[in-house]
């Protein structure tokens, strides 16, 4: 990880002084265990604060829409298939950005690190070779990255930036024989009643900090639906209707736009699973529209587009 | 007051004696974290925690609640005229807030109870409510209690409180409420000197653990003006996302928004957290929102907690130390990095 | 007439089955009597909100029906909405509520019979699951 620091850390200080990019969007080092900050650097002489571990799960995408000026930012995966994403919808220009690509091995799951050291309290974390080196009060310990990884990058089939225009390393191999929607076939053999009460459960926790929904590089919305008054959709209260509603039309609007970069559930404050909305509409649209979001420049998202022999055996 | 012994082994069940004259509130494991739920006879307390993922807040203030309601119903006379939603305050004990979380409520109160104002449903369940404190024997180290005027131990705000000696526990009560709740307990044995010494040893101990700190001492000299219109602000806003996580979890934050709800012919007048990192938040009806860039808003929540409240209150930063908005917040926006960037300005 | 009678929200395209209701009407078919009829300008201009809002006001089921693939007044407003159905009714079903709740067809102006004989199935359909339980917005269930 330290090569990968260093050579964006370079390269970010190089496009800033040849006046390449106004802005370089990237993390720098967080404040607490397994938590880097998004950071944005414009002066060369900052760029030594950038950060680069596998505790970078916010996705940067967020902060490129509305933005006019030249931004250099860095790219694994699943933030270059959002940058594509952004591009197809008219976010943001390719001609504004020069994207650092990273191939990526995975970020680490602060909750799978917690519960595999007991919820002991944790004071550093640290990676190399693979591995993970958790340390606190009177104890440390070593686990395999890939036994403490967030739950959508142990199932990540593009680790390797779509779109970049530099790799800060050489290419990783993908991962083979995932099955990616496991968890979504588990819920699909379940009956109605029995999935009903899953989700409901899942959601029962949640707070309506809509940290989720602004976590996703996808929600843009000049205003959205759970803000609108006339008509007012969903009720503010912690009703647990009001809150199905907005985890559903929440999930439905990312849908065919989802990269699965996991931003949602990192950001949730009370562990909720989010994804488990989000991956049913990402099966369906790789299913039905041979789609998965984010992969190529030159072809319209699923719902912007439509062909005469489409799907239509749910309609009578 | 005398102190107290319990066991641990028989704590569950004393605190359940206590449920005659009392609604009790214990922290419970939520799967990956705590959070405090009503002590019934199925509940399983887990009193092995650093602090709840939720603070106790919702306990006095749910996070939504109904405070007016009518029927819309032609029958009625008094169609359209909205009541007060009728409550009981039955006596509640809180048993293992952390001393930050009751600080917390004394720094919250100055709001809802003023000389003008007094905030009847968060006052009533207030004044029904018990604190049990649970001192901190190990602090995070996100934990800054002391230096916004608590300690792990801090005994202030707490009606009642318990020392963990390891396989028993020891209770003073601080106040008569605390002092009351002791005594429904069942069982416990008088305190011997070796407890009583061991839980100052606790306390000493503890308070040398909290290393973390809240920079503000040169805060409210400053002018407000010049802190509002301070440079750093657009670049510490960059990485926030406007979410209500630092807000919701945080025990002193207080704003509430009102909602109508008609279903069928029942209306309802409903109170709701509310979040200023939201734009709704400030939406005027004109469709003009004064906070409408996003650094306006990450500014007003630091400069509220750190500079509108102490200069209002004259009580302290609006900030227990309890360090949850530092540990869940997604992107890592440290309230100590932006109270160090208001006092270095 | 005690027997439950359950409540069918169903959004009708202008142009195709709300004329179909109409002539259904006016040649005398008999259909099941529980639809309360949206007239809307295009399939497409159902939103996912609208089905939501139907069901969380106590629906017991949803028909949408619109114009047949090519048909469209708008050329293409129905290709666009059957994609967006496809998505929904995956999501929705997949969250627990029923298959057989939500419902679609393709009925064109002239086709009255099979405007009838589908309010029948869907009838039908939506009956035996009996009153909606779930998703439905009550009294705020709050403290």
């Amino acid at each position: 990880m330290k090569e990968y620091t260093e050579k964006i850390r370079e390269t970010a200080k190089s496009l800033l002084k040849e006046g390449k990019v106004d802005i370089f969007i990237g993390y720098r080092k967080g404040t607490v265990p397994m938590m880097n900050e998004p950071f944005a650097v414009s002066d060369p002489d900052k760029t030594d604060l950038l950060y680069w571990d596998s505790n970078c799960g916010m996705n940067l995408c967020n902060y490129l829409t509305k933005r006019t000026d030249r931004i250099g930012i860095i790219a694994n995966g699943c933030n270059s298939r959002n940058i594509v994403t952004h591009i197809i919808e008219n976010q943001i220009k390719r001609e504004q950005l020069y994207i650092l690509g990273i191939p990526c091995t995975g970020m680490i799951d602060p909750r799978a690190v917690r519960r595999a050291v007991k919820y002991r309290e944790i004071t550093d974390v640290e990676e190399s070779n693979g591995r993970v080196i958790v340390k606190g009060d009177g104890f440390e310990e070593t686990f395999e990255k890939k036994d403490v990884l967030q739950k959508n990058c142990a199932e990540c089939l593009h680790r390797n930036p779509v779109i970049y225009d530099e790799l800060v390393a050489e290419k990783v191999p993908e991962q083979e024989g995932i099955e990616t929607f496991r968890d979504v076939k588990k819920i699909e053999a379940m009956g109605s009643d029995e999935r009903w009460g899953f989700f409901t459960r899942m959601i029962s926790s949640c707070i309506r900090c809509y940290a989720c929904r602004n976590a996703c590089p996808l929600c843009y919305c000049t205003t959205c639906f759970v803000d609108e008054a006339q008509p007012q959709w969903v009720g503010k209260s912690n009703d647990p209707t009001d809150t199905m509603t907005f985890h559903i039309l929440r999930a439905f609007h990312c849908a065919g736009r989802c990269t699965d970069c996991g931003a949602c559930e990192r950001a949730c404050p009370m562990g909720i699973n989010v994804r488990q909305f989000t991956k049913k509409l990402n099966k369906d649209a790789l299913e039905l529209f041979s789609w998965e979001a984010g992969m190529r420049e030159d072809r319209r998202p699923p719902m912007d587009v439509y062909k005469v022999d489409d799907y239509n055996d749910f309609i009578r | 007051m005398t102190d107290k012994v319990f066991l641990k082994k028989d704590w569950v069940e004393a605190l359940k004696a206590a449920r005659d004259s009392f609604r009790i509130f214990v922290p419970v494991r939520d799967g990956d974290f705590h959070n405090f739920h009503s002590l019934e006879d199925w509940t399983i307390p887990n009193f092995d925690f650093f602090n709840t993922r939720l603070s106790p807040k919702s306990i006095v203030y749910p996070q939504s609640e109904r405070i007016f309601e009518c029927l819309n119903d032609p029958e009625d006379p008094g169609k359209g005229i909205l009541k007060e939603a009728p409550k009981d305050y039955p006596p509640q004990a809180i048993v293992g807030i952390r001393p930050c979380d009751a600080h917390a409520f004394h720094i919250v109160k100055k709001n809802f109870e003023g000389p003008e104002y007094r905030d009847p449903w968060w006052m009533q369940r207030f004044e029904s409510t018990v604190l049990v404190g649970l001192g901190c024997n190990a602090p995070c180290p996100t934990c800054f209690c002391t230096s916004v005027g608590g300690g792990p131990f801090h005994e202030e705000y707490l009606d009642a409180i318990l020392f963990d000696l390891g396989d028993r526990y020891l209770a003073r009560g601080l106040t008569e409420k605390g002092g009351e709740f002791i005594s429904k307990m069942n069982g416990g044995s008088s305190a011997d000197e070796k407890s009583i010494k061991e839980a100052k040893g606790l306390v000493a101990e503890a308070e040398k653990k909290v290393v973390s700190r809240l920079p503000f001492d040169k805060i409210g000299e400053k002018e407000v003006t010049g802190l509002f219109n301070a440079p750093f602000w657009e670049e510490a806003a960059f990485s926030c996302i406007n979410c209500g996580t630092c807000t919701f979890l945080c025990p002193t934050c207080w704003c509430f928004d009102i909602q109508d709800e008609v279903s069928g012919r029942q209306v309802d007048r409903i109170r709701n957290w509310d979040t200023c990192m939201s734009p709704l938040f400030t939406l005027e009806g004109s469709g003009h929102n004064p906070r409408d860039k996003k650094f306006q808003r990450f500014r007003q929540r630091f400069m509220h907690k750190l500079k509108y409240y102490p200069d209002k209150y004259k009580n302290g930063v609006q900030c227990s130390g309890c360090g949850r908005c530092v540990r869940y917040c997604p992107v890592n926006i440290d309230i100590r990095t932006i109270a160090g960037l208001m006092n270095e300005f | 007439m005690n027997e439950w009678q359950p409540k069918i929200t169903t959004f009708l395209c202008n142009w195709c089955s709300y004329g179909a209701a109409d002539l259904a009407g006016v040649s005398r078919f008999q259909y099941p009597p529980f639809f309360r009829i949206i007239r809307v300008p295009c399939s497409a201009r159902i939103s996912p909100k609208f089905i939501l809002a139907a069901f969380r006001h106590g629906s017991d089921g949803v028909w949408i029906s619109g114009c047949h693939p090519g048909d469209c007044h708008y050329l293409e407003g129905n290709y666009y909405a059957r994609r967006k159905f496809a998505m929904l009714k995956g999501l929705l079903e997949h969250i627990g509520i029923e298959p057989g709740r939500l419902n679609f067809s393709w009925i064109s102006s002239a086709e009255a019979t099979k405007f009838a004989e589908t309010a029948k199935i869907v009838a039908d359909q939506v009956k035996a699951l009996g009153p909606a339980r779930y998703f439905i917005k009550k009294r705020a269930e709050v403290a």
